[in-house]
């Protein structure tokens, strides 16, 4: 259904999101479906079935619904293609509360019960840490979207792969040489006291280092804090930056004092916008972040020279040019973080159709085209920018968007090359067995 | 069988060490997103101001209350505005298609959509049934009698078999309503702690399985009998109904009155009756409470990486029965304390009995604080999902395919409001319980004066709960 510019038309097709996400119920349920003897006289007509380890509820929800719909956005979009070597694509929803004990359930449920090709879509790090015992064990290629460095750091299993978004690791080493020349060379660390912050705490001062930049003092801020006055005076008079990556419902009252803390007068501000997904720029609150920084995955909002593949990325997903829902303004998009969904399901498009992917019988033989996968074009299957891959670790590396608040948007000012992010590999996941 | 039973201890044990070694493995960097969520815009608020408002307004209605002639109130109180006659012949035709609309929805449970907010069984039940159906029990009353799905079915069968209404055993008098307390905490269980009671096929189960149950118990107790003691969802809706400004008489003539009124005529619950409605209040009151920075620090988790459902199993049944341990004995040294301030001789359980009824509005008033916005937005995707039950692509309402507007709760401007409505109900609620409350002291004492002095406890519980309710709805929560 690609038109002749090489970009979905989806106008044009009878695919609804519920014909893509919700077509394919329990198993049960399939056995009186209209279309079941049809599938199983032939194996090849049968839908590839993916299963959707999603965070419905819990903490993750608000992540969790934008990464349904561009995943249902993608998958009809292949569908309307033609689908995964000829065949249509089912995707099966099993929530896991954003919960490590139901996320290793729910991946062991999709192996047994449903019996999916592969299992996708898992965000939050300690659902994936929990999980990816259960993916090894089952031998369930696990395709995450989560944005950690556990799957490159090779500490998981050769089953669980990152294709479709950049590690956390290589996002806050591009910063630096950005941040060294453009912001200040004395830069301050304010993070929460948790894994999370632990991120930056540790990434970020060795690769400003090397751009010949330095951290001065780094904050770490209890998790539990929700006024934090009494934290600013421990930043050093000479900074010129201060980095900030607070998460959590008090990031708002943060803002809010560090600019009653500061006045007009303020050392550059950095942030990374997971303090603020789906959360409106324009809340009152955020003020004092006009003129800061922050790093974005992908743009939140519309940009004069967006390429035509984001253009109808976001006609897909259905965000407007502010980044929320078409229809529905308050309803902020995670926009950094939920493209990662769509590229995912476009990397395993492509594994499958290299290995000539069958059935769950050939699922080794989809992890291991998986891993011989190099590089991702940016085009209508990679909107967020051209990515490569390295099979050894299962992780991709892209560019990174550097977006300045600027009129109550954030409109980028820099776009990092790959090669930023780039950092030794770890470990090995090939020399595992299968 | 202790074979297969060791077997899977073995195999849980082997997969708990798999996830915490995976886990500590990653005791180093791996991040997280708490979503800086709508409470955010909440905290930047004077909630202050309201919490000290609040109390003060629950005060100031006790004062008032004091210094009115009991009189006046009591013809304020009992007046009516008749409407009309409704007759119950549709009943057992309402509940026979309930009761089939209730077995679709455990069929779309087990063999529908797997997705919690596509599949209509957990929408059904958590949102239109728990959270949105005790809003209107509240504002028209006794719907629950009608649209129950056992009374159809069981008044078919004993027509059937031309069985008495009666049921054929007896319940002994002490028992009360003990079996829907139990049953009543077990359901709160289900709804707070277990690890996945959205999962369509686990609700199906479990709501098929009491459907079942509690037919037996029907079939052998008498649905009148077992409604009264057993059967939990008609315990609570009955009770909440008796705040409803909505009566219909024994005749059937629907009329009007003032909000609670009906509560002031209610007998003295037995002790059954006070823990249920005490249980009612505190498992809501625990639900809002288990998601705080406050409540998490006290076990040491780290609110913004929360572990999960599974991950507080322990602490939050603790919670639960600890909620209501605690309000129970606050209740009871209140309303004891006031017997003693009064000097009255009636016994504790009598002023219990009746005075508990005040709790009703104050259960409401929580009911609609902490579901609304499950109720704006959970609700949509219920009205989504009613047109589709099975994921096969139907559309019979025309509602499949409609945007979910998960807007209407975000942003500072919906939490501004969100947050007026739920410190308004917190507040109005409290002022009811006092009102209601001075009602039964009247009818516990005579003098005006000791009426007045046997509330002042119980007053300073409701203020003090009114402070607890809104502090719920200003902290920093998780999600």
């Amino acid at each position: 259904m690609a038109d002749k510019n090489g970009f979905f038309d989806l106008s044009k097709t009878a695919f609804t999101r519920r014909t893509a996400l919700k077509g394919l119920a329990a198993g049960a349920g399939l056995a009186v479906a209209p279309g079941f003897v049809r599938y199983s006289q032939a194996q090849s007509s049968a839908p590839i079935k993916i299963g959707f380890q999603s965070h419905r509820t819990g903490i993750g929800a608000a992540y969790g619904r934008w990464y349904e719909k561009t995943t249902a956005a993608a998958i009809k979009a292949i569908n309307a293609a033609g689908g995964i070597n000829g065949r249509q694509v089912e995707v099966i929803i099993e929530d896991d509360g954003t919960d490590p004990g139901r996320g290793a359930e729910v991946v062991g449920k999709f192996a047994t019960q449903h019996k999916t090709d592969i299992v996708f879509g898992t965000l939050f790090s300690h659902v994936v840490i929990g999980s990816a015992p259960a993916a090894g064990e089952n031998k369930m290629p696990y395709f995450v979207v989560s944005e950690g460095h556990h799957v490159a750091s090779t500490k998981l299993n050769r089953y669980v792969f990152q294709p479709g978004i950049t590690d956390v690791k290589s996002q806050i080493q591009s910063m630096a040489p950005w941040i060294a020349a453009n912001a200040g060379k004395k830069v301050t660390q304010i993070f929460p006291d948790f894994a999370f912050g632990y991120d930056h705490r540790d990434y970020l001062p060795p690769a400003l280092k090397a751009q010949g930049a330095e951290v001065i003092a780094q904050i770490a801020i209890p998790p539990t804090e929700s006024s934090f006055t009494k934290y600013f005076p421990q930043i050093p008079p000479e900074t010129e930056v201060i980095y900030h990556v607070m998460v959590g419902p008090a990031v708002l009252t943060f803002v809010k004092e560090l600019g009653e803390f500061y006045g007009s007068n303020r050392p550059q501000l950095f942030g990374f916008i997971d303090s603020l997904e789906a959360t409106d720029i324009n809340s009152p609150g955020l003020e004092f972040l006009d003129g800061s920084h922050f790093w974005e995955g992908s743009p939140r909002y519309a940009q004069p020279d967006d390429s035509e593949a984001q253009k109808a990325y976001r006609t897909a997903v259905g965000i407007d040019d502010n980044g929320a829902a078409v229809g529905d303004p308050k309803d902020v998009s995670t926009a950094a973080h939920m493209f990662g969904c769509w590229e995912t399901l476009y990397v395993v498009k492509k594994a499958m159709e290299d290995a000539g992917y069958k059935g769950p019988e050939d699922r080794a033989k989809l992890v291991e085209a998986t891993e011989a996968l190099t590089a991702f074009a940016e085009g209508p299957e990679h909107p967020q920018g051209a990515k490569t891959f390295n099979g050894k670790i299962h992780q991709c590396f892209g560019i990174q968007n550097i977006s300045k608040v600027e009129g109550g948007k954030l409109k980028v000012v820099h776009k990092t090359k790959i090669e930023d992010g780039l950092y030794e590999a770890e470990g090995d996941y090939t020399t595992q067995a299968l | 069988m202790s074979g297969r039973a060791e077997g899977g201890a073995v195999e849980r044990c082997r997969r708990l060490l798999a996830v915490l070694s995976a886990a500590l493995l990653f005791a180093s960097p791996t991040p997280a997103f708490a979503h800086a969520s709508d409470r955010g815009h909440v905290l930047l608020l004077p909630t202050g101001y309201y919490l000290i408002g609040g109390a003060f307004a629950v005060a100031v209605s006790f004062l008032v209350l004091a210094l009115l002639p009991a009189a006046s109130l009591d013809r304020f109180w009992h007046r009516r505005m008749m409407l009309f006659s409704l007759g119950d012949k549709a009943r057992t035709a309402i509940s026979l298609i309930s009761f089939a609309g209730f077995a679709i929805l455990v069929a779309a449970g087990l063999f529908g959509s797997r997705d919690p907010l596509s599949n209509p069984l957990p929408l059904v039940i958590w949102t239109l049934l728990w959270a949105g159906l005790t809003l209107l029990q509240g504002v028209f009353g006794g719907l629950w009698s009608w649209l129950n799905p056992w009374y159809g079915p069981w008044r078919l069968v004993t027509r059937l078999f031309s069985a008495g209404d009666e049921g054929a055993r007896r319940l002994p008098g002490w028992i009360g309503c003990w079996p829907a307390v139990i049953l009543f905490f077990a359901f709160a269980w289900f709804e707070l702690i277990d690890p996945a009671p959205d999962d369509p096929a686990r609700l199906a189960f479990a709501a098929g399985l009491y459907w079942l149950l509690t037919f037996l118990a029907m079939l052998v107790f008498g649905y009148p009998q077992w409604s009264r003691s057993g059967e939990f969802l008609t315990v609570f809706f009955s009770m909440v109904a008796r705040f409803a400004p909505v009566e219909r008489e024994e005749q059937g003539r629907l009329c009007l009155c003032w909000p609670g009124a009906k509560l002031l005529v209610a007998e003295p619950l037995p002790p059954s009756g006070i823990a249920f409605l005490l249980l009612a209040l505190s498992s809501v009151s625990f639900d809002g409470l288990s998601k705080t920075f406050f409540w998490l620090g006290l076990f040491g988790i780290n609110p913004l990486e929360f572990p999960g459902r599974t991950a507080v199993i322990g602490s939050g049944t603790f919670g639960l029965v600890l909620t209501f341990v605690l309000l129970a004995a606050v209740f009871l040294v209140a309303v004891w304390l006031g017997q003693r301030l009064a000097g009255s001789d009636q016994p504790l359980a009598r002023a219990a009995g009746l005075l508990v009824w005040s709790i009703v509005p104050i259960a409401l008033a929580y009911h609609v604080a902490h579901y609304l916005t499950a109720l704006l937005v959970d609700g949509q995707y219920a009205l989504a999902s009613l047109s589709d039950p099975f994921a096969l692509g139907w559309n019979l309402f025309g509602t499949a395919d409609m945007q979910v507007e998960a807007g209407i709760v975000a942003g500072a401007e919906s939490a501004w409001w969100l947050w007026n409505i739920q410190a308004g109900a917190i507040i109005l609620g409290h002022v009811l319980a006092v009102l209601v409350a001075h009602g039964f002291a009247w009818r516990l004492h005579l003098q005006p004066a000791r009426a007045a002095l046997s509330q002042f406890p119980l007053t300073l519980l409701m203020i003090a709960y009114t402070v607890f309710g809104l502090w719920l709805l200003a902290t920093p929560t998780v999600g």
